[in-house]
């Protein structure tokens, strides 16, 4: 008998992503609806879990706020400290020598290699390539161990000083590091090549999630999300803060602007990032120690507001700060770059497959570590069903043999 | 034309104020509330929409003044220069015009100053309370960032 009738069934998918994570300053939910596997519509839902960091920074001193800070993000906690500590700099007047600048690019550009891993590995998980994950996690720990080496701490820094840094390095800790960055850079190299040629993962990510110029500046996205759609913007590059007037680098720039581009143009950047690192190395300078003497940091700061920029590894994060003469600030706000990056990209799941929204939403490089249940629910019988986000990326099947290994 | 050029002709034609600048070298520039919209429409036509972004919206309770001030961080490209477009609203009935419809990018800073200090963004049915803040306190009638919010 011929089919005279097709009837769809609407579906709603429900992604929790959170409860939270310390680099979501925003742990949100994305509700997608769905006409049969199209998107048609998305909404971003958040406050979860906010933990309102910026209240509790107008309660305590200046210096205790260096520590809060640094725990918004477990990621990329030294350029959270980094960005606060240089604008209390700016409104003391003060300046670290430039071993201090140097060693403090050194702790953010490792941040940089280290998040960029991951997310690159969590994209191989998402879309079911988990050799590729663990072999990517593997090496990613290269650099947590130089992280450790230069800091004392493999993820919590609490590297970041008024005016230089907790800790120097010697010539033994040097040689070291370089050893750990010369065996990470051929494996980027390789796993950059991977993502260039291998079909799963172009079938993946080619031509999904596109964003144009345009929509990048109208929507304020900025990072990688802005440079793989061809905006060249870099705060590292603009405002040249700490030592990068002095390190050489390249700003990587892509047009395709799609899922690809985007994890493409990390693998870049972590190339980039080794190089800047070993740079460093070779070229520390000698003006004095890098370690101020806390007693002798100033316990007064003067009535004033500083507005400062870094570019952490997921984008341009910015901290205001606000003197008012007394020992607390009278304002800090801070703005992320993945509250831009998830807020404001809703529109740009539409018209792809629900499968597809996993991939576009792990390219946009959210701290994704609380994000793994969503919940299908089928609005004609009220049924629901929970499924992993990965097993969702697989287009709702439970397993898929791992044929891929490297 | 250039994002100096942009900025004279906006202070010639009376929307922009120059006054000092936040460290290091943000330049400010008041503006009236009312004429946001204005200004805003302008900016685009003379910048264009690739000129820039909206980077952030910082608004802070200036609580012995009786006033709200609300800045908005404007990155103008190629340059990738910060220039702070600020202003001030009344403590008492913190209202502004939404920039939402042509500048879609302040989504996210509107619905959270909205949310944590109760500043109005008229135009905007994207803004809630609970956007951020816990159901507990919203419920309150708290707006947490106020000086006077005990949370």
């Amino acid at each position: 008998m011929a089919i005279t009738k097709i009837i769809e069934i609407p579906y709603s998918l429900e992604i929790p992503v959170g409860p939270q994570h310390p680099a979501l300053h925003e742990p949100l939910l994305l509700k997608v609806y769905a006409d049969g596997e199209e998107v048609v519509k998305v909404q971003v839902y958040t406050g979860y879990n906010h933990r309102g960091i910026e209240k509790p920074a107008e309660r305590n001193s200046f210096y205790r706020d260096i520590f809060i800070v640094g725990r918004v993000c477990g990621i990329c906690n030294t350029v959270h400290a980094n960005c606060y500590v240089r604008a209390l700099e700016q409104i003391l007047g003060i300046e670290p020598n430039n071993r201090a600048k140097y060693l403090r690019v050194l702790a953010m550009e490792l941040e940089r290699i280290h998040s960029h891993m991951l997310i690159n590995a969590v994209m191989a998980e998402i879309i079911g390539f988990e050799s590729l994950f663990m072999n990517i996690m593997l090496d990613r720990e290269r650099i947590m161990k130089a992280k450790e080496i230069l800091t004392g701490n493999r993820v919590l820094a609490d590297y970041m000083m008024v005016g230089g840094v907790r800790r120097d390095i010697n010539d033994e800790k040097k040689n070291k590091l370089l050893k750990l960055l010369n065996k990470t850079e051929k494996r980027v190299k390789y796993y950059k090549q991977v993502f260039m040629e291998d079909d799963t993962i172009l079938k993946r990510l080619v031509d999904v999630g596109i964003i144009t110029k345009t929509d990048v500046l109208k929507h304020s996205l900025i990072g990688p999300p802005a440079r793989a759609s061809g905006v060249k913007i870099d705060a590292r590059a603009s405002d040249k803060y700490d030592a990068y007037d002095e390190v050489p680098f390249n700003v990587v720039v892509r047009k395709e602007g799609d899922s690809w581009a985007r994890m493409i143009l990390r693998w870049d950047e972590a190339l980039e990032s080794i190089n800047m690192c070993k740079y460093i190395l070779e070229n520390l300078p000698s003006d004095g120690n890098p370690v101020p003497d806390e007693k002798r940091l100033p316990r007064r700061f003067p009535p004033g507001e500083a507005f400062t920029r870094v570019e952490a590894p997921r984008g341009e994060l910015t901290y205001y700060v606000m003197s008012d003469g007394k020992p607390m600030p009278y304002r800090v706000k801070i703005r992320t770059p993945s509250f831009n990056n998830i807020i404001n990209t809703a529109n740009v799941y539409l018209g792809h497959s629900i499968a597809d929204v996993p991939v576009i939403l792990v390219s946009w490089d959210p701290c994704i570590s609380c994000m793994e249940r969503i919940t299908v629910l089928d609005l004609t019988t009220g049924e629901k069903k929970r499924m992993h986000l990965k097993e969702l990326a697989r287009g709702g099947r439970k397993w898929v043999s791992p044929r891929y290994s490297i | 034309m250039s994002y100096k050029d942009v900025l004279n002709k906006l202070v010639e034609e009376g929307l922009l104020t120059p006054s000092g600048e936040v460290k290091p070298h943000r330049p400010i520039y008041v503006f009236e509330s009312g004429k946001i919209r204005e200004l805003f429409t302008k900016l685009i036509d003379l910048a264009g929409v690739e000129g820039f972004y909206v980077s952030t919206i910082v608004g802070t309770d200036l609580m012995k003044d009786g006033k709200v001030r609300l800045d908005y961080y404007v990155v103008f490209l190629p340059e990738e220069e910060t220039i702070v477009f600020r202003t001030f609203l009344p403590r008492e009935n913190p209202e502004i015009d939404s920039l939402l419809d042509i500048i879609p990018g302040v989504l996210s800073g509107e619905c959270e100053t909205y949310d944590l200090l109760g500043v109005v963004f008229k135009g905007n049915p994207a803004l809630k309370r609970g956007f951020f803040v816990p159901k507990d306190v919203y419920e309150k009638g708290i707006y947490p960032l106020r000086k006077d919010a005990k949370v």
